[in-house]
């Protein structure tokens, strides 16, 4: 590859992308050094190292967008691409952009240990040592899957209002899937660790003890019995993750799809929106989390957002885009996959802030209900509210005792509804990792949220009622129907 | 701009892999271009235009495999790839079953490039855009919002070399678009959604993606919840087919042969009800997963998965094929050049039956016709157990009524393979996968 460029001749490729006139327009060059190693069956099965250089160029002129992408980044590549782009979206006068110049760093990601320092057979060991672990527990493990995989991004961002960044991004992430079976019944358990680390993750915990809890949750799993279905309280354990957040409101507060009409929060600014024990943080400078940011892709700071403060209504996150149409600063959520996007407003480590209650105390209180340890993934439809997420570890509470475990469950509920009912909040913290998908592009993000309890929410399972009849739970009455399964009935 | 062609640069990479000790070696290159064009409101707020290409290189050695992409096509670049690829093979476990596909002396002839999409100029893709948008609009003057009019084309060229003669490439596009919209009633907002993908220009119907996006979007106003109750439901095509993806991997070998299915052990055998075929046709005339071969070079074939409900055939690729001494069936797909070649679909779908949806709908008294579904990602491909939410019309003496929503529907894959007990002659395709209305003869719908 051609030698990276000079600040010169960056700036001289913005000239290009503005050439046809515009208002904005911004240069992101990718290089991206990847390694997977995935292990399934008792062997490596696939070790893969990639390298993906690319750039993209866009250029705003008043609603439009053109955005042109290419493997060359060389200087006639870019100014090929920035060419391209200047056709797209043509504006009425031609800008000169300003002189580059470098904001200061947030937040200090340094790693411990660079992936491209470590050997691979290092790697591999930890690997093979959670397969290994994993294969010993039980008989009815019958298959194991573990991945790792590691990168080293580096980007360079400028853009037509003097914004120039070189940043580096090193992200790792270890993930341990257990096949459990009994007779005929299949179940599975998962666990994952990932973060804005190197080698160093696994100092935080060791592969065997992820191995350990993938394998716990699937044999918990064959053990539990149907998910009820109905309508219910619901516990959900610090340890289950965030999924609740990012799906219930995270979505809707993304500026894009508020300004487009397309989320139940828009036009609520300053209004209640949650129960006052309610407060929602979007924060990228929590130091070596997997949505942590020093800069954005937009090369904004990386910054903590309070979005709903008291169940008020605060902040929308914002790209540069969404905050030039209302004349304001980005709030640091300009983010996107890969040189092959346009950014756009996304999350970074989103999470309900803790609250003062003891989190066994919550579930001590709860009559009857689901207690959800472990969330799986989720989906929202921003423009109606209306949320669903996975259960992949839950349990029946009755009369304060967490009784039995459930399988199959699915939390379906409306965001604003759902934010509104919380009625117990714990004060311990714990977070999640995903990859978040918007408009066919996924960006790491974790999610984190205490203990708390929503009064009602829709529980989607295949088994019916819990054991005996909830009469004991007002409001609820229980009706029979087809003869199978019991449901029950707000 | 001038480009080195893939065709050498794959020849080169396998031949460098061979001369630094790789056994056997494969490259796969792909050169694409792309157009998107986003409208709304009559403004064409995005359009992006793109050029990606790269190549990955797979190799053996002493029965390893190692693994190597990348989109820097420098030679120093294309060097160290080849040296990594070896290297990575050096921890990989030992497999007998691991083989490259031999060279192939006919493919089958494919039609996947139609030159009109790359003829047609680029204001007449973004009128196709607008025309969506003005037809959803034109429909129902409660369509509002436009989250996106869309209009895409990609053309590509995939090349494949292996050390064991394989030497192929095909020249390939297809087009498509969709729309998402927001009908506005009373302060209530409700979505829409409709698409339309394949191999010609020609082929989309801008009105018809408009109208049906603004229809669907329309009919949701009002939408309520419903009483939890156990009930007959129709799936409609589009949900069909996102059933169908959590049973792909079911139907693999791979799946199989690690005990990762649900359908392990069932060769011939009732697995679905008996008017379910599913077929996998990677030569289907004028589908978008159509190609001459597959991701190892392998031709393209048609196989009937299952067949009035018995379970025929698995899919294979090379490895899983060798392992039980099987033929590939050409199903060793890739998305990229940045992975191995899996095991999966190509042009896969539900064979139409004879029932019009009136018809699926006439005997019900009192159902849920599902026209989306959400989370199914979360649904688990190897037990098959589901729990999604889902939206929809209710049914009432077989007709539609009122719009339902923020209900879930969960079951098992394998027993709704067996309670289908209608199938709707209303085959349609999404991207590569195709379904016609179903009918269940009954699932638990969770609400109020």
């Amino acid at each position: 590859m051609s030698q990276s460029l000079e600040k010169d001749g960056l700036q001289e490729i913005l000239d290009i992308a503005m050439s046809h006139g515009g208002d904005f327009a911004d240069i992101y060059i990718e290089k991206k050094a990847l390694n997977g190693i995935g292990c399934e069956d008792n062997k490596i099965e696939r070790i893969n190292s990639g390298t993906d250089a690319g750039a993209g160029i866009r250029v705003i002129a008043g609603d439009s967008t053109a955005y042109a992408y290419t493997n060359d980044v060389s200087f006639d590549g870019l100014a090929h691409a920035a060419r391209v782009a200047s056709h797209g979206a043509r504006g009425d006068q031609v800008r000169k952009s300003r002189d580059l110049s470098t904001p200061l760093a947030p937040v200090d990601l340094s790693v411990q240990l660079r992936p491209d320092e470590v050997a691979i057979e290092k790697k591999v060991e930890k690997v093979l040592a959670a397969n290994q672990h994993a294969r010993t527990l039980d008989d009815r493990i019958k298959q194991v899957t573990v991945g790792f995989g590691d990168i080293i991004q580096q980007v360079t961002i400028a853009n037509t209002e003097g914004v120039f960044v070189e940043d580096e991004r090193i992200r790792s992430r270890f993930i341990v899937h257990a096949v459990a079976a009994d007779g005929s019944l299949i179940q599975t358990g998962y666990e994952a660790l990932g973060g804005s680390v190197g080698f160093e993750i696994f100092e935080e915990e060791a592969p065997e003890d992820i191995a350990q809890k993938a394998v716990d949750r699937a044999l918990l799993m064959l053990e539990a019995k149907p998910a009820p279905s109905g309508t219910m309280p619901v516990v959900m354990a610090a340890e289950a993750g965030g999924t609740m957040v990012h799906e219930a409101c995270g979505h809707g507060l993304e500026a894009d799809l508020v300004q487009k009409g397309l989320s139940v929060y828009g036009g609520q600014k300053g209004q209640e929106v949650a129960s006052p024990l309610v407060t929602v943080i979007d924060d990228g400078t929590i130091r070596g989390k997997y949505g942590t940011i020093r800069f954005d892709d937009e090369g904004t700071k990386g910054q903590k957002n309070v979005l709903i403060e008291k169940g008020v209504l605060k902040e929308f996150m914002y790209d540069r885009f969404t905050a030039s149409k209302e004349k304001r600063e980005s709030t640091g959520n300009g983010r996107r996959e890969s040189y092959q996007h346009k950014p756009v407003p996304r999350m970074t480590n989103t999470l309900i802030a803790a609250g003062d209650e003891d989190p066994s105390a919550i579930i001590k209180d709860t009559k009857e209900g689901l207690l959800v340890k472990k969330m799986g993934g989720g989906q929202v439809n921003t423009t109606n509210g209306d949320f669903v997420f996975d259960v992949a570890e839950g349990y029946i509470i009755k009369d304060g005792e967490i009784v039995h475990a459930v399988r199959g469950a699915t939390l379906t509920g409306n965001g604003p509804e759902v934010l509104r009912k919380v009625d117990r909040v714990g004060k311990d913290l714990g977070y999640a990792i995903g990859t978040c998908g918007k408009e066919g592009q996924g960006v790491p993000v974790s999610d984190a949220q205490p203990t708390m309890r929503i009064q009602s929410l829709i529980v989607g399972g295949t088994g019916g009622a819990p054991d005996s009849p909830n009469k004991k739970l007002p409001a609820l009455a229980n009706i029979l129907s087809d003869g199978t399964p019991r449901i029950r009935r707000l | 701009m001038s480009r080195i062609d893939m065709g050498t640069i794959t020849r080169k990479m396998v031949e460098l892999a061979q001369q630094k000790g790789a056994e056997m070696s494969e490259a796969y290159g792909l050169d694409a271009r792309e157009l998107s064009i986003d409208v709304s409101q009559g403004v064409v707020e995005t359009m992006k235009l793109a050029e990606d290409r790269g190549v990955g290189l797979r190799i053996f050695k002493k029965g390893r495999m190692g693994y190597a992409y990348t989109s820097d096509l420098d030679e120093k670049v294309l060097e160290s790839t080849v040296e990594r690829a070896i290297a990575n093979a050096v921890w990989t476990g030992e497999d007998p079953y691991h083989v490259l596909p031999s060279k192939v002396e006919a493919y089958p002839h494919v039609d996947t490039f139609d030159p009109e999409i790359s003829k047609t100029a680029v204001e007449e893709k973004i009128n196709l855009a607008k025309e969506i948008e003005a037809a959803a609009r034109a429909t129902d003057e409660r369509v509002k919002i436009t989250e996106r009019s869309n209009y895409q084309d990609a053309e590509y060229t995939v090349s494949i070399v292996n050390s064991r003669g394989i030497d192929a490439s095909y020249r390939g596009a297809y087009c498509g678009a969709y729309a998402y919209l927001v009908a506005e009633e009373n302060g209530e907002n409700q979505t829409g959604f409709a698409l339309s993908y394949g191999l010609r220009f020609s082929d989309i119907d801008p009105t018809k993606v408009g109208q049906e996006a603004a229809n669907k979007a329309v009919r949701m106003l009002g939408a309520k919840r419903i009483a939890s109750k156990r009930m007959p439901v129709l799936l409609d095509p589009y949900v069909v087919t996102q059933f169908m993806g959590i049973l792909t991997p079911a139907l693999t070998a791979e799946a199989v042969q690690k005990g990762k299915s649900p359908l392990a052990g069932k060769k011939d055998q009732i697995v679905a009800s008996d008017i379910l075929t599913l077929v996998d046709d990677g030569r289907l005339e004028g589908r978008i997963a159509s190609a001459p071969f597959d991701g190892e070079g392998v031709p393209s074939s048609r196989t009937v998965l299952i067949e009035d409900g018995i379970l025929k055939n698995y899919l294979h690729n090379s490895y899983t094929a060798r392992k039980e001494g099987a033929i590939s069936t050409g199903n060793g797909t890739r998305g990229s050049f940045r992975g191995t070649p899996e095991v999966g679909t190509t042009n896969f779908y539900l064979q139409a039956g004879q029932e019009t949806q009136e018809g699926l709908m006439a005997g019900i008294d009192y159902g849920f016709y599902v026209t989306e579904v959400m989370g199914m990602h979360t649904a688990n491909p190897i037990s098959g157990d589901f729990s999604i939410g889902a939206s929809g019309l209710l049914i009432e003496k077989g007709r539609l009524t009122t719009p339902v929503r923020g209900v879930a529907i969960a079951g098992n894959l394998m027993e709704l393979l067996q309670n289908i007990d209608g199938i709707g002659n209303d085959l349609t395709f999404f991207v590569g996968k195709g379904a016609p209305t179903v009918r269940i003869t009954s699932l638990p719908v969770s609400g109020d």
